[in-house]
């Protein structure tokens, strides 16, 4: 996924022949609309709609999850042997399409719309379960790392994902696969499951935060509210989830930006003769952590701002600024579910058919498993402006809905720090302004032509 | 054997097993290396490792590559092999990178054992792995249409003979422009290399058919509206020729269309700005009338050869040059003939060496510079060639097509002495 048909040229030249302006505009006004709308709104005023309606009693899923990870484990392993005997094109790999169009980019979404699957299929904690079941860890986690790790983690694992040359290659993928899944289990077995779950392994923090915008929720009871209800509970993070959350946006979005005409001209690469991801292995890695730093900034100057303003210009009385910016940065976590969804659909659209087809001879041995065997890929849809003219506009409305879900949710966790309306409006001044700008620049992303 | 659309063929992904199972036994010493091969080399397939543009910008293509390629091999194979062998197709994708090309080529020599490579498009993929090709002394046959084999810049081990390269096209479209569409041309192309070579070549080519390039407008290439440019277009211009790529093509051509309405010039351009775009796509009508190059008509046409018809039922592909599974997934189709044809050559190279592994790659490249006159056939379903074993490069015909009602009609077919030019290079002087 990392490589593949994401500059699809039909499809490109069609959305530039589109009035890309038009939506641009549009979303934004969508948007600023909203940040009037919920400014009017008194800070609690959101907890009605941002409370989960019990909708049925809970039930006890008992051992299932853990019964289901060992399920997994295996399917990992069997995974693992595909990706090195198997065919060497990653196109017909099962390894890489499970990894990166199942797992990365297909379990992400549903993670985040759905349920929690990662607690049912992650190859760990049954064999964990199995193995370790109550026993005393050997070793003490040291508490002061808190979870940093799982933050360095990933961002070594969004470099392979930018800035590898060849994240796809079956061999390359299972060998690193396989290491990550050893270092975790070794990890597990000395210092504890939980432990290692909630610092180090960095899927299982990413996707407890994602998961926690989902609608519908199940414990006690089964409650349904709005996207991003359940995220409350979570909010202050610690500063280590805090950033974790906004480098989950700021990845997605310089995966985006690093294909522009205007980043290739930034590092000096001619967008129509893209050299190949050889050549901008250094400028990838640099610029995702440079994005990184600078967006963490500004979002951090904007939180101070505005609680520089609001005991400036309003009645707010001192208030911190980290645990200000740590109850904030839960609110990325529905753009950062937004870009992923509207960077990834059109490659997705096409590698789920790869992975299907796939899926009926995994083993390359001319099977027809679930009738797939004959299964054509197509990519008949990103050639013509009747598909690709809906395709786009949906990930307009991704990147829109995604804004105004994260702006409700600022405007509600304010209320925990301002408690007039002055004060309110206030301290969300600055991040209001950053919403708008980012709308702007992920609306500019959809359309923008590509080079690479 | 399914359509070539779908992934990799079943003969395809079991042969990626079987290399990787060879691999593993000559690690663990269980295959007595080349004597273990010298026992088997009467049955043993023949490997051809396909660098394939999987991933990257060059997606698209790889897509349609790999179909011909799935194709041609079946037929070969269903014709009994070359030299009484199956031909097994080894992929690995080069993610159209260079450096990853160079570190394929590696892996198809030294740990699938394939007899030759094949495949590659892009010109900066051929530029960067044929020198390792030329190191690891594996013949490898390009199917990319650049001018980098004839001009010299490659090796002895790197040949292009299933598709023309761009000098050559470009140059034998000055006859039909000069006497048809008319003497006084502005070209508009992009500011870098593949633009200054349209310039060049075709600067030359219309100069030498009485006729003159009276403007030539460079477009920065991170350009994506073009409407300043075009006051720069002399009043007198008779034909305007355009070879833009990338993502702002087609908004280019809507924008010179509204630049001129209907009183326009004459509009000449490349099919590669249009491949695998379907030219009935709503927004599209202002490409009515307008002419392109194409290296193989995309849309059959009246009078189709027998050739080009089972040819398009072999790879999956119908009339409007689109898959037969789904007719808006619009194929390469004005490139991908050149896998098919470049595997004919292999097969028709090995046959006349009698080879039998790669102890006879030399004699195998000897017998591709032998050859002289492709005959239009099933073998070679886009036309008659002409093989130039001194530059590596092979010569055929060129079809200029108007669009007329939403279809490519060709009006002209250029010989294949309008793209021949004068040898830049003698490969076969060079040692193996």
């Amino acid at each position: 996924m990392p490589t593949q048909v994401l500059a699809h040229p039909a499809e490109q030249a069609l959305v530039l022949l589109l009035p890309t302006e038009l939506y641009t505009f549009g979303g934004t006004l969508a948007v600023l609309a909203s940040i009037i709308l919920i400014s009017i709104v008194p800070g609690q005023g959101l907890g009605r709609i941002y409370r989960g309606f019990r909708i049925a009693k809970g039930f006890d899923i008992g051992v299932a999850p853990h019964l289901t990870s060992l399920v997994s484990t295996i399917l990992f392993f069997a995974l693992l042997y595909v990706g090195i005997h198997g065919p060497n094109d990653p196109q017909s790999n099962l390894l890489p399409q499970v990894i990166w169009t199942g797992w990365w980019v297909g379990l992400f979404v549903l993670q985040a719309v759905i349920g929690d699957f990662w607690r049912w299929i992650n190859p760990w904690s049954g064999l964990c379960w199995l193995l370790f079941n109550g026993d005393a860890p050997l070793l003490r986690y040291p508490a002061r790392l808190g979870a940093w790790p799982a933050f360095g983690i990933f961002m070594l694992f969004q470099i392979f994902l930018l800035a590898d040359i060849a994240p796809s290659d079956p061999d390359r993928l299972a060998t690193l696969a396989f290491l990550y899944w050893l270092f975790t289990f070794a990890g597990m077995a000395l210092f504890g499951p939980a432990i290692w779950t909630q610092n180090v392994e960095c899927f299982s923090v990413l996707f407890r935060l994602i998961t926690s915008l989902r609608p519908v929720h199940c414990g006690k009871d089964v409650r349904i509210g709005m996207p991003g209800w359940a995220s409350f509970e979570l909010a202050p993070l610690d500063m280590a989830r805090a950033l974790f959350c906004l480098s989950i946006l700021v990845s997605g979005s310089f995966d985006g930006l690093r294909e522009t005409f205007w980043w290739l001209g930034q590092i000096g690469i001619n967008p129509l003769e893209f050299p190949g991801r050889s050549a901008v292995v250094w400028s990838s890695t640099i610029g995702l952590i440079l994005a990184n730093i600078i967006v963490i900034c500004i979002y951090a100057a904007c939180v101070q701002g505005g609680i520089f303003i609001a005991r400036r210009f309003g009645t707010l009385t001192p208030a911190p600024f980290a645990p200000a910016f740590r109850t904030y940065a839960i609110t990325i976590l529905p753009i950062a579910l937004g870009y992923h969804f509207a960077h990834y659909f059109v490659s997705f659209l096409i590698q789920i058919q790869y992975l299907a087809a796939t899926l009926g001879d995994p083993l390359a041995r001319g099977w027809n498993l679930f009738g797939l065997g004959g299964l054509r890929v197509t990519t008949g849809f990103l050639n013509s402006t009747e598909t690709v003219k809906p395709i786009l506009l949906m990930n307009v409305a991704a990147v829109v809905i995604s804004h105004i879900i994260s702006i409700a949710m600022t405007h509600h966790l304010s209320g925990r720090i301002a408690k007039t309306r002055r004060d309110l409006i206030l301290i969300q001044l600055f991040l209001s302004i950053l919403m708008i700008l980012y709308t702007i620049f992920g609306l500019w992303l959809l359309s923008t032509p590509r080079g690479a | 054997m399914s359509n070539g659309t779908s992934k990799k063929t079943d003969l395809n992904r079991r042969t990626a097993l079987k290399g990787i199972g060879a691999g593993a036994l000559l690690a663990t010493g269980a295959m007595p290396g080349s004597l273990g091969f010298a026992q088997a080399q009467s049955s043993a397939p023949i490997r051809i490792g396909f660098q394939k543009h999987a991933t990257g910008i060059g997606a698209a293509y790889g897509r349609w590559y790999d179909a011909t390629t799935q194709a041609a091999v079946k037929r070969i194979n269903d014709m009994g092999g070359i030299n009484g062998r199956p031909v097994e197709i080894v992929v690995e994708d080069d993610g159209t990178d260079p450096k990853r090309g160079a570190e394929v080529l590696e892996k198809f020599a030294n740990q699938h054992k394939v007899d030759v490579a094949f495949g590659t498009l892009f010109s900066h993929v051929v530029i960067g792995s044929a020198p390792r090709a030329g190191e690891l002394k594996l013949p490898y046959f390009v199917v990319s249409e650049g001018h980098h084999v004839a001009s010299g810049m490659l090796n002895r081990y790197t040949l292009q003979p299933g598709i023309t390269d761009v000098k050559s096209q470009v140059q034998s479209m000055a006859p039909f422009v000069a006497n048809n569409l008319g003497k006084k041309v502005t070209m508009i192309f992009p500011d870098f290399a593949f633009g200054h070579d349209h310039r060049d070549f075709f600067s030359a080519a219309i100069e030498a058919q009485g006729g003159e390039v009276v403007a030539k407008i460079a477009v920065p290439p991170a350009e994506t509206s073009f409407t300043r440019y075009f006051p720069q277009i002399p009043r007198d211009t008779d034909v305007v020729y355009h070879v833009m790529v990338g993502p702002a093509v087609l908004t280019f051509v809507k924008e010179l269309g509204e630049f001129f309405g209907p009183s326009r010039p004459e509009i000449f351009g490349f099919i590669d700005s249009l491949e695998a775009v379907d030219i009935q796509s709503p927004g599209l009508e202002f490409l009515e009338g307008t002419y392109f190059w194409e290296g193989n008509p995309r849309h059959a046409q009246e009078n189709n050869s027998e050739f080009d018809t089972a040819y398009r039922a072999a790879v999956g592909v119908d009339a409007r040059g689109a898959s037969l599974d789904d007719p808006k997934d619009v194929s390469t189709y004005a490139h991908m003939f050149g896998c098919w044809e470049t595997l004919n050559v292999i097969k028709a190279g090995m046959e006349t060496a009698d080879y039998q592994g790669p102890q006879d790659r030399a004699k195998l490249i000897g017998a591709v510079e032998a050859m002289t006159d492709l005959p239009h056939s099933l073998d070679h379903p886009q036309g008659a060639k002409l093989f130039n074993g001194k530059t590596h490069q092979v010569f055929g015909a060129q079809f200029i097509s108007k669009v007329t009602d939403g279809t490519l009609k060709v009006e002209h077919t250029a010989s294949i002495e309008d793209g021949m030019y004068e040898d830049e290079v003698d490969y076969t002087a060079q040692s193996f």
